[in-house]
């Protein structure tokens, strides 16, 4: 299937979402459509009376009463229909934006890394939003222009033959002129589509790195590139318009000629005395009318083209593929597995165990290779290896984050193939290297995913991540509004609200990615407190930095290139690893006590 | 918990946007569309031209249709070859001058939208990073894209009409009033009912709704931005569901406010063409009489009834316009209130001074972060960051600073590069106040490895070249050789043309450190001041990086920012902070 079509399917099967107001809308359209027929024959009666009858004022009041009856009528039934058609939108935007986000967090934050998130922020706010005058515009417009010009047509024919044929002949004119310029713009619109999420992207870039651009003095630069941007945004956004008005430009153009056509006819007719005025008027008032929605057209299928070129960015999203369970082999997809059936009998301990475990970020990227090891239940796991070597890649497999291509993960001796990742995750606490910051207060953030943790709750946990006393400092204390990332707080002090996330979270396994990388002594020691009270009782894999981290570990791992290169406790690694050795060795010559802690 | 010191926050920062009034506003925009003057003109011009042919057709057509009817009936001849090339002539008129008027008013606008995106942006850039830091990317990005592409309505919408409708009211009550004087009557009372009435009510109605529907779109913007971002903890700590939820929960907000907005527009559409047709039919009525007892022209009873029906075109686009102004104002309003945002240091009017040397002299500087609000006479001492700090470092010679964590080592670099300005003290750059120097001209003289350090969503050799825009391919290797990366890029792939990826997401911490320290030591600045070189790296690379750096900048000044021990052997001093 080509993508133009992929496209079009994909907007037609969210019709059937409000095909009821859709219907409401067209049926009001078409009601309206007969009033206007009632009332072109009103008026022309009117005028008839008046001028060829000499009726006086008296005598055409029942015409007259008519008119403004229809009036009102189609005044309520136009504001009604556009409810309806307003609604048929409304439910689908908000649906389909639903969809897309859900799509996006069970693609998981690994695979979108690699995708722009000011792109994807513009498709989810703008790319809907571009999605209503398709849905509540374009699609009834469809419908009555057809269903409005074959109704006058109905009328104009038996009456006035003439006049009927000439509407019948120009009237394909139009669509036939339209879809030829259509098929030009369809390819700009989409390209001016790319080009608003690419600038989406850029400004977003360019608004988070504003500081960097500043230290490198390149920020006069940048004006000159938002510039030259914003300009070539105005001239793809002028070429797709101009299009469009041309378009317009044609369907007036040719409606215009029509309308004058059958005027000419009807005006020869009446001067040659071989039509009465009546019918002629009648005819006349109604050409304008059978030819406005075809006019209109032209406008609708601008919106048309925007909505198609904005659901092309969905489908992109949509096609990426997500799954709800921890692995993709089918094959060894055992439906038995349940989270009850790996915690039952344990006391919500975990062994986990990776069994020649392979993983690629893409094709050749290598990341592990026949990758084993245990953990076992309450034990606290240290990876280390040079950066690039693997840990990272250790921790994403565990949260879910990526799939092996091959090999199996178990938990207290059950593969997890099979097993919900929603569920999965409830059993995860985890630190990533630079913890996010959500919009919103500290208490919010530190009740993360705990939206029923009471206040007390809440600041045990701060309280055990060593970050209470900095809270009530603050003039809001745990109601301070936050910045994004935490602008305004120190390094030191984001990772100990990430802790305070952990502490309330209360998870059997706990995954640290280098914990404690990059603070200052003060903090660390903090934050090693912490991590020592959260880490009992429960297993821990850690990708370490410190020394001390990795001398209280039960079991170190050592990674090189995607492979464990040795593994035991810190003492036997010290007997029989040479390459252990040489990194303590480096490690000593900083002259650092090893209990203060320094970086291995 | 309470909210309420939440929403008192939020309070301050809306009122300070709500501060201009909207007269005000609305003059500042007019004042930045007045390079387009031109343009507008012509705008004007073409779409009184678009107007008066269409009215005229449709009169002329009635007129013309008439009396050939009435002539057919007498059977006497009439002169129908003028009235009908008038038809022709109008008919093209129309159509073409529409096309032209569209094309030049979209020109005009989008011309002048560009130019205010980047004004916009010369605006933003000097409040990086002191002012910024109090808002969300979301809603900076919403500003920079949303709230300015909203300004079009102001030109399109509602300049060009306002005006257009403004002189052809005139020109059609004048017309009638040749007629009769109550037919002028009738068209002006429903001109001002269609094209004044209609469009002051829902700009009154609309503006609740069109105020809420601009912060939430803000809100939503800024939430899914945190949903991209923070997805890994969302997903781990069980609320991506909540997230979800509150995105569902903005689109329906989002989707209420526009509900409300509709139903405006759909009223005001339906009562200005009851209007329109109202007035048509009360012309209809008055001329009626004027045939029969005073003997006018039949066919001008046809020609003023589709004459007036014809002329509510003016006023047809008044509605809408006036319904978007509060949004677009608002928009407005979210613009200026960042463009008149003070930055936080003061930029000196003259030129920047000629350092006579590299020399850095702290002298007694005493330092906290204040909000804008805060005047400098309130401050309270006790919590000052820096305290009456005394130091120098002479040219070539390195300083390590070391201590823990909150003791402000990484506010002397926001004091270096002129980010922030301290409290008291003074703080010279070679033998020269600090102040006196423009931002742009001291950051020159720096070179920083910072936690702050930002990948851009482009290869990594563009991302190094920003310290160096026509670095060498072997200048670039040099200093990537020099930060232990160069092995790194070359074996991947793409080799220096890899893609960072957003936030330099597709590289490890300690690699990206790496190519921090890389770009850093590619800029030519007498001073380095190096952030914690060693985050994120191992011990290992850290002390080989750091020997390489010293090696390679000998003749750098160099300020080391650290809490290890590692390469402070090399230092010729060592201030020790806390």
């Amino acid at each position: 299937m080509s993508a133009d079509k992929i496209t079009k399917k994909f907007l037609n099967s969210h019709k059937s979402i409000s095909s009821a107001w859709l219907q409401v809308s067209i049926g009001l359209g078409l009601f309206s459509g007969f009033l206007l027929i009632a009332q072109a024959w009103f008026l022309a009666n009117t005028m008839n009376a008046v001028v060829f009858e000499k009726q006086t004022l008296s005598g055409v009041q029942n015409w007259l009463w008519g008119v403004f009856a229809v009036f009102i009528v189609r005044a309520v039934l136009a504001w009604a229909s556009e409810q309806a058609a307003f609604h048929a939108s409304a439910k689908i935007k908000q649906q389909l934006r639903n969809r897309l986000h859900r799509h996006l967090q069970a693609m998981g934050p690994v695979n979108l890394g690699n995708e722009s998130s000011g792109e994807r922020v513009n498709t989810l706010v703008d790319g809907i939003e571009a999605l209503e005058n398709y849905y509540a515009r374009y699609l009834p417009a469809m419908s009555l222009v057809v269903l409005v010009p074959l109704s006058i047509l109905v009328f104009v024919f038996p009456l006035d033959w003439v006049s009927g044929l000439v509407m019948l002949g120009t009237a394909p004119l139009i669509p036939f002129f339209m879809i030829l310029i259509g098929k030009g713009t369809e390819s700009l619109n989409k390209k001016q589509w790319r080009k608003l999420a690419r600038m989406s992207a850029h400004f977003l870039d360019m608004i988070q790195g504003l500081t960097t651009l500043k230290i490198f003095n390149t920020s006069k630069h940048e004006a000159e590139v938002i510039a030259r941007i914003s300009d070539d945004y105005r001239k793809s956004t002028m070429s797709v318009l101009r299009v469009a008005f041309l378009s317009s430009l044609v369907l007036e153009f040719l409606a215009t000629v029509s309308i004058a056509m059958v005027a000419v006819l009807i005006g020869f007719r009446l001067y040659y005395g071989e039509m009465d005025f009546l019918l002629g008027f009648f005819v006349l008032l109604l050409a304008p009318e059978f030819y406005l929605p075809l006019r209109n057209m032209g406008t609708h299928y601008h919106a048309r083209m925007e909505a198609v070129g904005a659901a092309e960015q969905m489908i992109d999203i949509l096609e990426k593929p997500v799954a709800e369970n921890f692995t993709t082999n089918a094959e060894s997809n055992n439906k038995q597995n349940t989270i009850q059936n790996i915690l039952q009998d344990s006391e919500r301990k975990l062994s986990i165990s990776f069994k020649k475990v392979s993983f690629e970020y893409e094709e050749g990227r290598q990341a592990l290779k026949d990758f084993t090891m245990e953990v076992p239940a309450g034990k606290t796991l240290a990876l280390v290896g040079a950066s690039g070597a693997g840990k990272s890649t250790v921790a994403n497999l565990l949260l879910g984050f990526v799939k092996s291509t091959q090999g199996s993960i178990e938990a207290n001796g059950i593969k997890l193939d099979g097993i919900s990742l929603e569920q999965w995750r409830e059993q995860i606490a985890w630190l990533p290297q630079t913890p996010y910051l959500f919009s919103g207060t500290l208490a919010e953030n530190i009740a993360l995913g705990a939206e029923l943790a009471s206040e007390e709750e809440i600041i045990k946990a701060a309280q055990q991540a060593n970050i209470d006393d900095f809270i009530v400092s603050l003039p809001n204390t745990y109601e301070t509004l936050i910045g994004e990332k935490g602008v305004g707080l120190s390094g030191g002090q984001i990772q100990r609200i990430a802790l305070a996330r952990a502490f309330l979270k209360d998870a059997p396994l706990l995954i640290l990615d280098e914990p404690t990388a990059n603070l200052d002594t003060e903090s660390e020691l903090f934050i090693q407190q912490s991590i020592n009270v959260l880490s009992k009782n429960r297993t821990v894999i850690t990708i370490a930095h410190r020394l001390s981290t990795i001398e209280k570990a039960d079991k170190i791992v050592v990674i090189d290139a995607g492979r464990v290169l040795e593994s035991g406790t810190h003492q036997e690694l010290i007997e029989h690893s040479a390459e252990y050795r040489k990194m303590l060795a480096a490690f000593s010559g900083t002259g650092v006590d090893v209990d203060q802690g320094g970086f291995l | 918990m309470s909210t309420d010191s939440q929403t008192a926050q939020k309070k301050a920062k809306q009122q300070a946007e709500s501060d201009q009034s909207n007269v005000k506003v609305f003059w500042r925009l007019w004042k930045l569309f007045r390079p387009y003057w031109g343009w507008m003109f012509l705008g004007i011009l073409l779409s009184l031209i678009t107007i008066l042919a269409n009215v005229g057709l449709m009169a002329l057509s009635g007129w013309f249709i008439t009396s050939m009817a009435i002539a057919g009936v007498a059977g006497v001849s009439i002169d129908y070859f003028s009235p009908a090339a008038g038809i022709r002539g109008l008919s093209i008129a129309r159509t073409a001058s529409r096309y032209a008027e569209r094309v030049v008013t979209h020109e005009a606008t989008f011309r002048a939208i560009a130019e205010l995106r980047h004004w916009f942006y010369l605006h933003l850039e000097p409040l990086a990073p002191a002012v910024l830091q109090n808002y969300h990317s979301g809603d900076l990005l919403s500003r920079i894209r949303a709230d300015i592409d909203a300004l079009e309505n102001v030109y399109i919408r509602i300049i060009v009409p306002t005006s257009v409708a403004l002189m052809m009211g005139i020109f059609f009550i004048f017309f009638l009033s040749r007629y009769d004087s109550s037919l002028a009557w009738v068209e002006l009372i429903f001109l001002l009912l269609a094209g004044v009435m209609v469009p002051l009510l829902v700009n009154t109605l609309s503006k609740k709704p069109s105020k809420k529907k601009v912060s939430i779109s803000t809100e939503l913007r800024t939430s899914v931005i945190d949903s991209v971002q923070g997805m890994g903890e969302l997903l781990i700590y069980g609320a991506a569901e909540k997230q979800a939820q509150k995105i569902d929960d903005l689109s329906k907000q989002l989707l209420e406010q526009q509900a409300k907005l509709t139903q405006l527009n759909g009223l005001s559409q339906a009562i200005l063409n009851l209007c329109a047709n109202l007035a048509m039919l009360g012309v209809v009525m008055l001329t009626i009489p004027l045939v029969t007892n005073l003997g006018i022209s039949p066919s001008n009873l046809v020609m003023l009834a589709l004459f007036t029906h014809a002329s509510f075109e003016a006023v047809m686009a008044l509605p809408l316009a006036f319904q978007t102004l509060p949004e677009t104002l608002e928009s407005a309003r979210r613009i200026f209130s960042i463009v008149d945002a003070k930055p936080q240091v003061v930029e000196p009017i003259d030129d920047s001074p000629a350092p006579k040397n590299t020399e850095i002299k702290f002298h007694k500087v005493s330092f906290q972060y204040l909000n804008q609000q805060e005047k400098v006479s309130t401050i309270d001492a006790s919590k000052n960051i820096l305290n009456k700090l005394s130091f120098s470092l002479k040219s070539g010679n390195k300083l390590a600073i070391v201590g823990p964590s909150g003791v402000g080592k990484s506010s002397i670099i926001n004091l270096l590069l002129r980010f922030w300005e301290p409290i008291s003290g003074t703080i010279h750059f070679g033998n020269h106040e600090l102040s006196q120097y423009k931002g742009d001209d001291i950051r020159q003289y720096f070179s920083v490895v910072s936690q702050l350090s930002y990948f851009f969503n482009s290869t990594i050799k563009r991302n190094l070249l920003l310290a160096k825009r026509n670095a060498t391919d072997d200048e670039v290797e040099e200093v990537c050789r020099v930060a232990q990366i160069h092995e790194f890029i070359v074996s991947l792939p793409e080799g220096y043309d890899t893609w960072v990826g957003e936030a330099g997401f597709k590289l490890s911490g300690g690699q990206l450190k790496r190519l921090t320290i890389a770009r850093a030591l590619l800029k030519d600045a007498p001073v380095l001041i190096l952030d914690e070189p060693g985050e994120g790296l191992d011990s290992q690379i850290e002390k080989a990086v750091l020997n390489a750096i010293f090696d390679y900048k000998k003749e750098t000044s160099i300020i080391l920012i650290t809490h290890s021990q590692t390469g402070l052997d090399a230092m010729d001093e060592i201030l020790r902070l806390g």
